[in-house]
């Protein structure tokens, strides 16, 4: 939008394009408000904290991954089979009386060759990222079926393998839980690569232009490899703090995560002009998800009434943003 | 059985129309993914054949196609729309909530029916159910421009709440005339859901493979600008594909619930098995988009795929690998063979 348009729209112009552009930011404190008043304990500490690591942590983890894959113009159906096989790979390690650093380390690295995975067929063989990370996705259901005689969870509550998930989930260094220093890290690390770096310019460029990107020289199917390869790593980190926090590997339990994940991301690019996914519209998105779910089970509102409140607050902030924009154009 | 949906695989080959493509080796390359991904299906089925028990029984070979039949339905919905949208993945046509919507229709259907209305009053009242949630989507994605893989996204959520909502997660068990009619009637040896997708895949064929109107439709997907241009009105036929899908699952909610007797939570997990079907599809065709006979052909081929590794006494845990990786590798011979630069 030029300059010139731009002071010769009226003042209701205007303000349908804050309404366009902030929707997301006023639905998330018009709710916070809702519950703040609506739930003696929405407000309290214990359960902000509660929200923050049961709610928000591991969700923010995976859709900063497909925060990238999306950036690129991708799409990662499988970020569930990477978080599993971090997941699979970390508790059976530890179930065999492994060291929990090594079995961190297999972890990350299963969930990576999940990555590698995608990278190959999608640079490699030209599968189109939709149908590569499906085919994934159903393969890696399948080697979990296996794997486990047809879906049996793994339970190490106590014992070796209960302090080493202890060290993991239930620290804290200066009163921050381990769990949410990870997130923060790893918001530090997404954000510069994906707004402040050489490797993010590109990403940004194959998703907005990706014939333009080509013919510029980039390495487009490099690029795209890391992409896919961060996005599993990221993943991978959530599957270990998943297994950490509830002290076991419940097979296919990280499917959960993607169609909320696409959500948040998708909630964040009504942030940009341009519909672009951003790190902070993911954060946002996934704490309106979080916030919305934690507060629907406070006023009483049951599980299967949850979702349709979801889909519905989902839907409205999407039907506002895009609408509003539709029609200013 | 199986010679009836080859030939009408066939048929709609030959009827697509379309201008010729200059580039002889790019075409050839087409005509032998076409031909590679039939070949690789026939393989299949010789295989099951020749070292599955029972596989070539006409039984069994009815009871893929009456197992099929949920299956194709949905994804002859999912289909008709990635037709009309368009097949980017991302900001083209797609109906995430097709599943979702299917379970919400079952349980209007089965709760219905439970309600003591007849078979008539609880049929229009499942497929309201449907269209209705298509014109959700339809609004969304036509009205409000949000992309169809967030909008249907969103509506799979509400339409998903509202079975568990309507049905607290239990099973609704159901029975009626028609459902009896369903489970146990047949003609000419073929049983009435074998009939069902049979026939829904003729009405199909000819809907939008020899009408104006899916000629547009594929206009409309291919080139929506150009469309415009011609004439179409594109709003329009995008808006259809929504409501289209959404009574497919109305549709399909019903043989679901003949086959169970009832309503069963859980139907959101077909949605895969439907996107695979339906893209998996366009491999068959010469231009690579979505087609009724490869939707069907791909529909088949992963029912024969789950049936013969019954057969075989293969764990059912391998069938979703075995299937992901054909689709891999079908759609990676398919890419290769499109050329390099319509592989971006």
């Amino acid at each position: 939008m030029s300059v010139s348009q731009e002071t010769s729209a009226s003042g209701a112009q205007r303000l349908g394009g804050f309404i366009a552009s902030y929707s997301v930011v006023i639905t998330f404190l018009a709710i916070c408000l809702f519950f703040a008043v609506a739930s003696p304990t929405f407000l309290t500490g214990a359960n902000l904290y509660n929200v923050l690591v049961n709610n928000v942590v591991m969700l923010a983890i995976v859709a900063l991954g497909l925060t990238i894959v999306i950036s690129s113009g991708g799409i990662d159906l499988s970020v569930g089979v990477s978080v599993d096989m971090a997941s699979m790979v970390f508790v059976m390690l530890l179930a065999a009386g492994y060291g929990g650093v090594f079995g961190v380390t297999v972890g990350l690295l299963a969930a990576v060759a999940v990555g590698v995975l995608n990278a190959i067929l999608i640079t490699r063989l030209k599968i189109s990222p939709f149908l590569a990370t499906l085919g994934v996705l159903f393969i890696g259901q399948s080697t979990q079926q296996l794997a486990t005689s047809g879906g049996q969870p793994i339970y190490l509550i106590t014992g070796y393998a209960g302090d080493q998930f202890n060290a993991i989930a239930r620290t804290s260094l200066f009163g921050v839980p381990t769990p949410v220093l990870v997130l923060i890290a790893c918001i530090v690390v997404v954000y510069l690569l994906l707004h402040r770096s050489v490797f993010g310019r590109a990403v940004q460029a194959m998703g907005a232009q990706p014939g333009v990107a080509w013919y510029s020289g980039l390495a487009v199917p490099r690029q795209q490899s890391l992409v896919y390869i961060g996005c599993a790593l990221l993943c991978g980190i959530t599957g270990i703090l998943l297994s950490a926090t509830v002290k076991s590997y419940v097979p296919l339990s990280g499917n959960a995560f993607l169609l909320d994940a696409i959500g948040a991301t998708f909630i964040g690019t009504t942030l940009s002009a341009e519909r672009r996914p951003t790190v902070i519209g993911t954060l946002l998105g996934v704490l309106l998800l979080a916030v919305v779910k934690n507060g629907l089970l406070l006023i009483g509102w049951n599980f299967y009434w949850q979702q349709v409140g979801i889909g519905v607050l989902v839907f409205l902030v999407l039907a506002v943003s895009f609408g509003l924009r539709r029609a200013r154009q | 059985m199986t010679a009836t949906t080859m030939r009408a695989a066939g048929t709609a080959a030959q009827g697509e129309k379309q201008p010729r493509v200059q580039n002889t080796g790019k075409r050839l390359g087409a005509v032998a993914v076409r031909l590679g991904a039939i070949a690789t299906f026939a393989l299949i089925l010789i295989y099951f054949a020749l070292f599955a028990p029972g596989f070539l029984s006409s039984f069994n070979l009815i009871n893929v196609v009456e197992q099929s039949a949920i299956l194709g339905v949905l994804a002859f919905g999912m289909a008709v729309v990635i037709i009309g949208g368009g097949s980017n993945v991302t900001e083209g046509g797609i109906d995430l909530s097709i599943a979702a919507n299917m379970g919400l229709c079952a349980a209007v259907f089965a709760t219905v029916l439970q309600a003591g209305y007849p078979d008539a009053v609880a049929l229009l009242a499942a497929i309201a159910c449907g269209v209705a949630v298509g014109a959700l989507n339809a609004i969304a994605v036509v009205g409000l421009g949000i992309l169809p893989l967030l909008a249907s996204l969103a509506v799979m959520n509400i339409a998903a709440g509202a079975e568990l909502t309507l049905t607290q997660n239990t099973v609704v068990g159901a029975a009626s005339p028609l459902l009896a009619f369903l489970v146990s009637g047949s003609f000419l040896g073929i049983s009435a859901l074998a009939w069902c997708l049979i026939l829904f895949s003729a009405i199909m064929l000819v809907f939008i493979h020899k009408t104006t109107f899916g000629l547009r439709l594929y206009a409309v997907g291919g080139h929506p600008e150009a469309a415009r241009a011609a004439g179409i009105n594109v709003p329009l036929h995008v808006g259809f594909t929504y409501l289209f899908s959404g009574f497919c699952a109305a549709i399909a909610s019903v043989l679901a619930v003949s086959r169970l007797s009832a309503s069963t939570p859980g139907s959101g997990e077909m949605l895969l098995s439907v996107l695979a079907a339906a893209l998996l599809g366009t491999v068959f065709s010469r231009r690579l988009v979505p087609t009724i006979g490869g939707t069907l052909l791909s529909v088949l081929f992963i029912g024969f795929l789950a049936n013969g590794f019954q057969l075989l006494n293969v764990s059912s845990y391998w069938v979703n690998g075995v299937q992901g990786a054909l689709i891999l590798l079908v759609v990676a011979v398919t890419s290769f063979a499109r050329g390099p630069e319509a592989s971006r």
